[in-house]
């Protein structure tokens, strides 16, 4: 991995993500609020994690801790062998487009560009390829959700789970080591979220992606091959089940 | 590909496509920005078309520089100078000299003038206020005594003539050229006579031999020329010289020159700028106010850029987050809204240009009648290449202006943030 110059990196190749006691507060003074209280879990590679509890239990609050979006208020949080810590604003955003693939409860779409140009936009910022190289990738990455037909739409023209797989086709086309994903089928009907959730265990179970999911649906969370629930920004129950088909 | 190089190729794909999609408020930024660019083209067209009439008109009939008669002060005595100013005997009532000024050895000073280098054409003349008076009716004119050839050589007084001829002038010692104004207020005619009297001078019957207008009211409403022995006779000035007037090769060194000139021969001197200070001076005047109104509505148009792109940045939160998220930094944010920002100044800028130029085209032909300084029939408009790169300049310099807080603004969005208001 590109990024283990550290010489500190966890001696593991399969954990992906460590965090020990991972510590975030919000605000300041009388409205001080410790959303998370020194949580230490470690990911490996091609996991399909669930993350569950109930509101402000600080599932979003971790996931975005995951996904070097938030700071830390005390503890470490390593992705492949890089602390999260040590990065400043640019490094984040640059590990972000590099090794890291979002998918939002609502879809976050930028509205003027078309579906290809959504799902590229991450791949233009890497400049890791030519444009037209870019597009045929994402065309791919579009092809793989079943939207090759739709490319050219922009996001008004799409339906609710069309976006939400737009978006995901957007997280995995720039080849990211871990997706992370916020509610990703929280918005949409059953049949859709069914279909969104198949994609994610299809994902992890056959391309080796690590997907690390916040979800509401308990039966999605059963389902998944690793449940981590919280409460009160403590873990309070981590299950993994065997997934059948896992390589 | 080098970071840098995909950064900014993201940003510019980005922050164009943006612009192209909100064409309406986009527009209306545009629109402010190309007003300003208009309203700086038109005012300046205006402003300096109306100037540059009336100095042209100024430089082709008044001279450059004028010598007068009034000999410069002579130094203070040596004793003044030690004691400070006290002197020992100061005359409390002086009774006005009956001696008439005049410029001594007036010759000799021209045809010194005429060898200096920079000096086109010297000539010598006598002023004074002559009554005219003819079928019933009276008036005043500023009646110069002139060498007419001298003369016509440092204002070109034959090019004006309508009708007549100003070398008759010279023909005979009872003719005289006047102002358009004059003839018509009087109702005169070439070929008619005039009685002309001056108090201590001799009345005189003069034929009117060219009439001629300069289209500069002030010159051809109070203006008339006889030849020097004639109009020293009029006026009771026997051999006087009371002024020369002088044409440079270059109009704008005259106060330099005359300042030499007042020093060498120790006559006061006044160039055409001293000599029309008034008008040069409301024409300042009139080109701050100018400039502060286009300034104002320049910056009309930057609060038009700056609060439709505060706007969008608060409309745009989830965007920018989107784009936080997957991996724009806060200075990629920062430059899609300022490209935003100094594309709308350039298109405005360009659209303002276009619109100026035709502005300038329409104004010019808009029939204004004008009798004040100078005489004219349409708007006087000046077009300058050099107002359609101002115009382009101030427009980029107030959208940069302009965009940089939105833009700011826009990159201290807190992706966490907005995707926590959006989730909970």
């Amino acid at each position: 991995m590109a990024r283990s110059a550290d010489g500190q990196c966890r001696p593991s190749t399969d954990v992906l993500v460590r965090t020990r006691d991972l510590t975030r507060t919000l605000g300041e003074g009388d409205a001080k609020q410790t959303v998370l209280h020194g949580i230490s879990l470690s990911i490996s590679r091609g996991e399909f994690v669930a993350l569950t509890g109930a509101s402000g239990s600080g599932k979003s609050t971790l996931l975005y801790l995951l996904g070097a979006l938030d700071r830390q208020t005390a503890g470490e949080v390593w992705i492949d062998g890089v602390e999260m810590g040590t990065l400043d604003d640019d490094d984040r955003a640059r590990f972000r487009n590099e090794r890291l693939g979002f998918v939002f409860q609502f879809h976050f779409l930028l509205p003027e560009f078309t579906a290809l140009e959504n799902v590229i936009l991450p791949i233009m910022r890497r400049g890791s390829m030519s444009r037209s190289a870019a597009e045929d990738h994402g065309y791919e990455a579009l092809r793989m959700l079943d939207l090759e037909e739709l490319y050219y739409r922009k996001p008004g023209q799409l339906s609710g789970g069309q976006q939400q797989r737009v978006s995901i086709a957007r997280a995995v086309a720039n080849d990211p080591a871990i997706i992370l994903a916020d509610e990703p089928t929280g918005n949409l009907d059953s049949t859709n979220a069914e279909g969104v959730f198949q994609i994610f265990g299809n994902l992890a179970r056959e391309q080796g992606l690590t997907v690390v999911m916040v979800t509401h649906d308990t039966d999605f969370a059963h389902r998944a091959g690793r449940q981590i629930r919280l409460k009160d920004g403590r873990v309070v129950e981590d299950t993994t089940r065997d997934v059948p088909n896992r390589s | 590909m080098s970071q840098t190089l995909a950064a900014l190729r993201t940003t510019v794909f980005v922050a164009m496509r943006q612009l192209w999609e909100r064409k309406l408020l986009n527009g209306i930024a545009t629109g402010g920005v190309a007003l300003g660019v208009l309203v700086l083209i038109a005012m300046n067209g205006i402003m300096l078309g109306f100037q540059e009439k009336f100095t042209s008109a100024i430089l082709k009939i008044s001279p450059h520089v004028t010598l007068f008669d009034t000999e410069l002060r002579p130094q203070p005595a040596l004793l003044q100078r030690f004691t400070g100013g006290l002197v020992s005997a100061q005359i409390a009532h002086e009774s006005p000299s009956e001696r008439q000024s005049q410029i001594k050895r007036p010759y000799e000073i021209v045809r010194a003038l005429r060898t200096i280098r920079g000096i086109e054409a010297a000539a010598p003349s006598v002023a004074g206020t002559a009554l005219l008076e003819f079928g019933g009716k009276t008036k005043s004119v500023d009646l110069r005594g002139i060498e007419v050839a001298a003369q016509d050589r440092v204002t070109p007084i034959h090019q004006y003539v309508k009708s007549g001829h100003l070398r008759d002038l010279d023909l005979s010692s009872d003719a005289i050229a006047l102002g358009s104004g004059i003839a018509d207020d009087l109702g005169l005619h070439v070929g008619d006579t005039v009685h002309a009297a001056s108090p201590g001078g001799k009345p005189l019957d003069l034929k009117v031999v060219a009439i001629f207008e300069a289209e500069v009211p002030p010159v051809d409403k109070t203006r008339g020329y006889t030849t020097l022995h004639t109009a020293q006779a009029l006026l009771g000035r026997t051999d006087s010289i009371t002024r020369i007037e002088i044409r440079l090769e270059d109009p704008d060194s005259a106060s330099r020159v005359n300042e030499r000139l007042e020093r060498t021969f120790g006559y006061d001197g006044e160039s055409w700028q001293e000599s029309n200070a008034n008008f040069l001076g409301i024409f300042a005047t009139q080109d701050m106010v100018v400039r502060f109104v286009i300034g104002a509505i320049l910056l009309v148009g930057g609060f038009g850029i700056l609060a439709i792109q505060i706007m969008i940045v608060l409309q745009k939160q989830r965007d920018i987050a989107i784009l936080r998220s997957v991996g724009l930094r806060r200075v990629d944010i920062l430059l899609i809204f300022f490209i935003q920002g100094v594309i709308i100044a350039l298109v405005g800028g360009g659209l303002g240009d276009v619109l100026g130029k035709v502005a300038i085209f329409y104004l010019g032909m808009l029939p204004v009648k004008s009798e004040g300084l100078v005489k004219s029939e349409t708007f006087l408009v000046h077009e300058n290449p050099a107002f359609y790169v101002w115009g382009v300049v101030f427009a980029l310099i107030v959208g940069i202006v302009a965009s940089l807080i939105p833009a700011f603004r826009g990159s201290r969005v807190e992706p966490v943030e907005v995707l926590r208001g959006q989730i909970g």
